[in-house]
């Protein structure tokens, strides 16, 4: 008697059939993949070499954007935007890099230009690996869509967002960088990198504009 | 393990969305729930598309049966790249097959939905919905069921900075890709009076063209729409050399 009233006892205390409890998931482990080679670590630098052959990696993955956009009208267009997509890296990372590492030292942060630089090509990287990312997704758009407005403004939304994240990605870990400097010399550093924010997305923009012809749709 | 945790990959896919993401991610018995999640896509898909020809009923049936799950599974092609790299930007290091089982995952527990809510709207269109409300009311379920898939998106991310905007901007994404893909391989709807049914129309505008037009037509503006022809190859500079494109058109 004991015994069945121990058994009733334990089936009423078993959980109902659908309760279940749902533990959040972590972060998943650092794996090593094409995509998190390109965009790399957020802590120590690999070396100049590494840093190069990300930047060149930005570059190609960049490039798959502009295949994608030149898909809608074909032939050299797919080669004249897959050569425009990567041109903004190359400009920014050519004018705008060497432009704020030499307003960094002149207000005497002690973040080194090859520190700065390589923030610079994971920022890319993060740029590249998105806009390969969103490249088959913008190729429906341009290919489906009749009006050229339509289509420009797809392209727009890719190169903003991918532009947006990469520049987000460097300046992030140049801020944590700075984080270690006295206040007057971070608030000075926080607003020569603002300034590069601004004068990158500018830079680019103007860059993109000139070289994607595509965006040129549907406005005279 | 509890005896009473459903462990049939259908039964995941229904009730444990973090089970679902643990296992993608942890790539653990990832092969049966990848099959299973494909055959619900193209099952639930095929029944939502079937009810969709229903409408019009005849050809339309098999068209729209077939056309809905070729919309879900190029939506799933198209968008698994950029879910890939944006949780790569976002500092999670999938590697490509964990996301594309999180994809495939995500969508097979959508098309389940859209396999509950055709009964639903095949009543509905049964018991005399017009056009425009049958467009509106799949539309808003094929949307809804998108949305499903956030749930084990947002699981398969894991905690830690990113994992909202990610799955966000993620969303947003899938929601354009389905909405253009759906827009491409139109009509599912047709109405019981059109003499012709084309398998897919040409293309006219995009989905977001069409909301926008749509809107402004609402409230009596009436926009010049682009109606020239994107055909590829001879066809197309037929189509260019006809005019400028360009035509006023009224209400739809």
């Amino acid at each position: 008697m004991l015994e069945m009233e121990t058994a009733r006892t334990d089936t009423a205390a078993q959980p109902p059939l659908a309760t279940h409890t749902s533990t959040p998931l972590p972060l998943p482990p650092a794996t090593r993949t094409l995509a998190s080679s390109l965009v790399g670590p957020t802590g120590a630098d690999e070396g100049i070499a590494r840093e190069a052959a990300r930047f060149g990696g930005a570059l190609l993955a960049a490039g798959l954007l502009g295949v994608a956009l030149g898909t809608r009208d074909g032939g050299a267009s797919i080669a004249r935007h897959a050569l425009g997509a990567p041109a903004a890296l190359l400009v920014v990372g050519g004018v705008g890099v060497p432009a704020l590492c030499i307003a960094l030292s002149l207000l005497g942060v002690p973040v080194a230009p090859s520190r700065v630089v390589a923030l610079a090509s994971r920022g890319a990287g993060v740029t590249g690996v998105v806009l390969a990312g969103l490249a088959p997704a913008v190729a429906l758009f341009v290919v489906t869509s009749a009006a050229p407005g339509t289509a420009a403004v797809a392209a727009a939304i890719a190169l903003a967002t991918a532009g947006g994240l990469g520049l987000s990605r460097m300046l992030s870990c140049l801020a944590r960088d700075l984080d270690r400097v006295d206040s007057a010399t971070r608030g000075l550093a926080h607003v020569a990198v603002g300034g590069f924010a601004l004068f990158a997305a500018a830079l680019a923009a103007r860059v993109w504009w000139m070289a994607l012809p595509i965006l040129h749709g549907g406005v005279s | 393990m509890n005896a009473t945790m459903p462990d049939a990959p259908l039964a995941l896919l229904l009730r444990r969305p973090d089970e679902v993401a643990r296992r993608c991610r942890e790539d653990d018995r990832l092969r049966p729930l990848a099959a299973t999640s494909l055959g619900a896509i193209l099952v639930g898909a095929a029944a939502f598309g079937g009810t969709l020809g229903t409408f019009r009923g005849g050809h339309q049936i098999a068209f729209a049966a077939l056309k809905v799950p070729l919309a879900v599974t190029v939506t799933l092609a198209i968008t698994v790249p950029a879910f890939y790299a944006l949780a790569t930007a976002a500092g999670r290091t999938f590697s490509l097959r964990t996301s594309v089982a999180l994809v495939l995952a995500a969508l097979g527990r959508a098309s389940l939905l859209l396999l509950a809510t055709a009964p639903v709207l095949w009543l509905a269109i049964d018991l005399g919905l017009g056009y425009h409300a049958s467009a509106v009311l799949a539309a808003a379920l094929y949307a809804f069921a998108g949305a499903l898939a956030l749930s084990v998106l947002v699981r398969g991310l894991g905690e830690g900075r990113g994992r909202v905007a990610t799955a966000f901007a993620f969303v947003v994404l899938l929601a354009g890709v389905g909405a253009q893909t759906a827009w491409s391989l139109r009509p599912f709807l047709v109405r019981p009076t059109a003499t012709d049914v084309p398998f897919v129309r040409e293309t006219e505008g995009s989905f977001a063209d069409a909301v926008v037009k749509s809107m402004r037509s609402s409230v009596g503006i009436y926009d010049a729409v682009w109606t020239g022809s994107r055909a590829v190859g001879a066809a197309g500079e037929r189509a260019a050399d006809s005019g400028t494109g360009w035509t006023t058109r009224g209400e739809d």
